[in-house]
């Protein structure tokens, strides 16, 4: 009985973000249509879903820009938007937008953010500094915002976000638009946050940054939560097997046997199985050789689930 | 409450780290535009214009441009700057990650804007001091105040219009249509009283009209309690609805 109420106790006080049965209208439409679920203290948490999803309005829910409409959303175990000046000394924002201050330097825009943030005047100068070399923008220090590439301005986003040391780190789609070379130092500076002992909440459209980065993640759809697990759990649940991807003129149009999972798209067609066997029998029986053979994954899962696979008996 | 003004005291600061960037271009045609306005119409107009209730020409017109200037300079700040900080730079969506909330933007702005309109209608009133166009220097302790009481209710209708407009082309017709009437039928270049009293009642009801008022008041050094106990408090009130409408207006814009 004791230990039960400890774990209670316990498991309330780790949780960050909670969420129960919130909704959020915008006159007739319904952008999240009831939604339950929790953050935990240390652990990489995932928003999934295609444009459109509810992902950006939750976000914008949890660090107070917009109140919510109905339900419950509790954010450091505060009300999310009656409490969000207190909450936001202790959360920090990679915005979808870069939104940089392009009237003023690289460093009078963190100095300015500092002060936004309540970092004490004497401590502003070594925290900012620290930070550019973290992200290894140091040699940008005083450079003008469009004098910086594409991907030194999102890192600068994140120097902003960081310079108050939140808690709590929310990433709307930090890599949109980068390139592979700076996704990557992106992710293993999301690495560094979350053995820091980071609480990181993350959207995005990539799938792979999802496996990568996120213990736990959310597949949302129309406003609404569609599956819930780790990248592991998902793939194994919803996805299970390989995939074969076939060229159009390969696949009859009708095609759909039993034990299958076929999606289409441009690119080509995609063939899901159980079994590596099976498929490569299928080889056979289509008489055409597979464009690519690989284990499904999260993008596989997402496809299903967000109603883009044209799904058939499985 | 005491939290919320060190937060919008940031944004004036991070307002004037941006502005003192091109001081010159920034103060040169407030300063020019009523230098010229003085030249051509207070010497070389007023040279064929009789005298104006026992004042010359131009020390009738130096009060109203004085106080025009904290009239532009919030309508401007507040229009076309804040819209531009708002749409195009797009710097209140990263702001409001941080404890600053719209309450605070919208105080900061107004501060922003009540030291502008004080700097601009004292720096002003300084040199046309110089000119010696005001009868006692020493009401010049004054000017700050006044520029303040004119630069909020200005500073929140151009607020209101960026609320309001759908681009940023739309503030002309605002302009045309709201500040030009303002600026020419408040009493800066001929006295009201000289209007049809069918429609004089009309200018007497706009703000501008109780700023040049208090204007002349300082420049003139007469008619202080009715400046004072009526003007002043009429542009309290102007400034107290506007504001209020615009903090509403503005976070319904910004909240959804």
């Amino acid at each position: 009985m004791l230990k039960c109420a400890q774990n209670l106790r316990y498991s309330l006080r780790s949780m960050l973000v909670s969420a129960k049965n919130l909704k959020k209208s915008y006159g007739d439409f319904e952008a999240v249509r009831g939604v339950d679920f929790s953050i935990q203290k240390g652990e990489c948490f995932g928003l999934l879903g295609p444009n459109g999803a509810g992902k950006s309005t939750i976000i914008n829910m949890i660090y107070g820009a917009t109140p919510k409409s109905s339900g419950e959303l509790h954010v450091f175990n505060r009300d999310s938007f009656d409490s969000a000046r207190d909450n936001k000394k202790r959360l920090g924002v990679v915005t979808q937008d870069n939104a940089l201050d392009e009237s003023l330097t690289v460093f009078e825009n963190m100095w300015i953010y500092s002060a936004f943030l309540g970092v004490p005047t004497d401590k502003r100068r070594a925290r900012i500094d620290g930070l550019l070399e973290f992200l290894n923008l140091s040699h940008k220090r005083n450079a003008n915002i469009n004098a910086l590439s594409g991907g030194m301005k999102r890192r600068l986003v994140f120097v902003r976000a960081l310079l108050h040391d939140p808690e709590l780190i929310i990433l709307d789609e930090p890599t949109t638009g980068l390139d592979p070379a700076v996704r990557h130092l992106i992710w293993g500076k999301v690495r560094e946050l979350r053995d820091q002992g980071k609480t990181i909440l993350l959207t995005t459209h990539y799938m792979h940054e999802a496996e990568v980065l996120c213990d736990r993640l959310l597949i949302m759809n129309e406003g609404q939560i569609v599956a819930e697990g780790s990248p592991k759990l998902l793939c194994k649940t919803h996805a299970p097997g390989y995939v074969a991807a076939f060229d159009q003129k390969n696949v009859p149009l009708e095609f759909a046997p039993d034990g299958f999972s076929v999606a289409r798209d441009s690119s080509g067609v995609y063939v899901r199985a159980p079994q590596l066997d099976d498929l490569l029998r299928l080889q056979f029986d289509l008489k055409a050789e597979a464009l690519l053979l690989r284990p499904a994954n999260l993008e596989d899962v997402f496809l299903k689930l967000t109603g883009q696979e044209l799904n058939k008996n499985a | 409450m005491l939290e919320t003004f060190f937060l919008s005291w940031h944004i004036v600061q991070r307002n004037w780290m941006v502005y003192k960037k091109s001081l010159i271009s920034n103060i040169s045609p407030t300063l020019a535009d009523p230098a010229f306005i003085i030249i051509s119409l207070g010497i070389g107009l007023g040279a064929m214009i009789a005298d104006i209730e026992g004042r010359t020409y131009i020390q009738f017109l130096a009060p109203g441009m004085a106080i025009s200037t904290a009239m532009f300079t919030a309508f401007f700040e507040t229009s076309y700057g804040f819209f531009v900080r708002m749409t195009f730079e797009n710097i209140f969506k990263a702001m409001l990650t941080t404890p600053i909330g719209i309450s605070e933007i919208v105080l900061g702005e107004f501060m922003w804007v009540a030291i502008k309109g004080a700097l601009m209608y004292s720096g002003v009133s300084i040199v046309l001091l110089g000119f010696g166009l005001m009868s006692d220097p020493k009401l010049i302790v004054l000017t700050p105040v006044v520029g303040v009481l004119v630069a909020l209710p200005l500073g929140a209708l151009g607020l209101l219009s960026s609320c309001y407009v759908k681009n940023i082309n739309q503030f002309q017709t605002v302009y045309s249509f709201l500040i030009s009437p303002l600026y020419f039928f408040s009493g800066i270049f001929f006295p009201i009283d000289q209007m049809a009293p069918q429609i004089v009642w009309l200018p007497k009801l706009l703000p501008l009209y109780h700023g040049v008022a208090l204007s002349h008041s300082v420049f003139w050094n007469e008619n202080h309690s009715e400046a004072w106990l009526f003007h002043a408090p009429v542009l309290i009130a102007y400034s107290a609805v506007l504001i209020t409408w615009a903090r509403i207006k503005l976070q319904r814009k910004m909240q959804s």
